[in-house]
């Protein structure tokens, strides 16, 4: 076939192709719905929710929805060629680095011993095993949306696909979790988030060919 | 672009007749050991990504950066796939084939080949557009379909020609 011929089809074709940002808008509340689902009838909903709601806790849920808003503005511009990243990557930066400071200063005030007082319990393993499960529906859909953008360095567009969705299920989780204790919450969401944002950089090339 | 993604195609035609010179020059640069069919048909796969991929582009943004970017990944893409396949030049078997006529250096042999992969009627609304340059109310009239069902196929049918090429490329 000539070059030509090929532009006479294509030029021929001027229904709209569907955005990043209409997918999203479909899959996320598909995946809200699984996942809140899976965790009501699963893990159930601890009992003080409604004076957690209304203590400090309720920062497990803020932060890890600050996340997803972040991680999810630079997955878009990821997946957008010639859009501008850079601005979008270091607010993520300065997000992560104060969450830091907070584990840092919360460490120094409680020593070593404070942290694995906080670390060991059962409730660690549920906690790393937890979120990325509840983090799976959210993964996909991200990825099945941006993979109708056009990812020019897809393993990151994959993490900040996997940091989104992560945050999604850390902020789900906690509605289960009844662990407040900044040494816990901090260190143990984000090596479970972290996990699905490996977990999604590893999946990037697949599901973001183009 | 602007005009085009809005639905207009006779913009969109223009746009792409500008820029596939562009890209041709581009793709024969980086390619010219393939020859220039293979770099045909690299320029046809950077195409088809453009316009699959047009929805990524922001009408308030400057075109041309968008456009490399999207032709830099496709033509390294394609360069790293057609690298793995041997290529044979056709020069080594001059004296046992029958003289053809010199090919029409704007000709690529892969479109064919995807089009004889699709089925037969995305294949023929698709030849009615490319071949014979048919306006959708001809093809319609032809096939017996409604117009918006002509657009909805050929949409279709780009859409399927764009993943076979990706799976002829793996």
């Amino acid at each position: 076939m000539k070059t030509d011929e090929l532009i006479s089809m294509l030029s021929a074709d001027t229904l709209p192709r569907i955005t990043v940002q209409q997918r999203l808008m479909r899959a996320l509340p598909a995946a809200m719905l699984v996942s809140t689902l899976a965790l009501i009838g699963a893990w159930g909903i601890r009992p003080d929710i409604a004076a957690a709601l209304g203590s400090a806790a309720v920062l497990k849920h803020v932060l890890p929805l600050g996340l997803v808003a972040l991680a999810g503005a630079v997955a878009v511009a990821l997946v957008h060629p010639a859009m501008p990243v850079m601005r979008r990557m270091p607010v993520l930066g300065v997000f992560g680095a104060i969450l830091f400071c907070v584990f840092a200063l919360a460490l120094s005030r409680q020593g070593l011993s404070g942290l694995t007082d906080a670390l060991v319990t059962p409730s660690l393993l549920v906690c790393l095993l937890s979120i990325p499960v509840l983090a799976t529906p959210f993964l996909v859909a991200a990825l099945w949306a941006l993979s109708a953008g056009a990812a020019l360095r897809p393993h990151l567009a994959g993490a900040a696909a996997g940091l989104c969705a992560g945050g999604a299920g850390a902020a789900i989780y906690a509605l289960y979790c009844d662990q407040d204790a900044i040494l816990f919450v901090l260190p143990a969401y984000f090596a479970a988030i972290l996990v699905v944002a490996l977990i999604g950089a590893l999946a990037g090339p697949r599901a973001l060919k183009w | 672009m602007r005009a085009a993604n809005r639905g207009d195609s006779r913009a969109y035609r223009r746009l792409l007749d500008e820029i596939a010179p562009v890209l041709r020059t581009v793709v024969r640069a980086r390619g010219a050991a393939l020859g220039a069919q293979s770099c045909e048909d690299v320029l046809q796969d950077v195409l088809l990504a453009v316009h699959t991929k047009r929805n990524t582009w922001r009408d308030d943004a400057p075109l041309r950066p968008w456009l490399y970017a999207i032709a830099r990944h496709k033509v390294i893409d394609a360069f790293r796939a057609r690298g793995r396949r041997v290529e044979l030049p056709i020069d080594a078997f001059e004296d046992v084939l029958p003289a053809a006529s010199a090919p029409d250096p704007t000709e690529g042999r892969d479109m064919e080949k995807v089009l004889n992969a699709l089925d037969p009627r995305s294949a023929e609304i698709v030849r009615a557009f490319g071949l014979k340059g048919e306006s959708t109310a001809e093809t319609a009239a032809r096939l017996d379909m409604s117009e918006g069902a002509v657009r909805v196929a050929l949409h279709r049918a780009l859409k399927s020609i764009a993943r076979l090429r990706e799976r002829m490329i793996e």
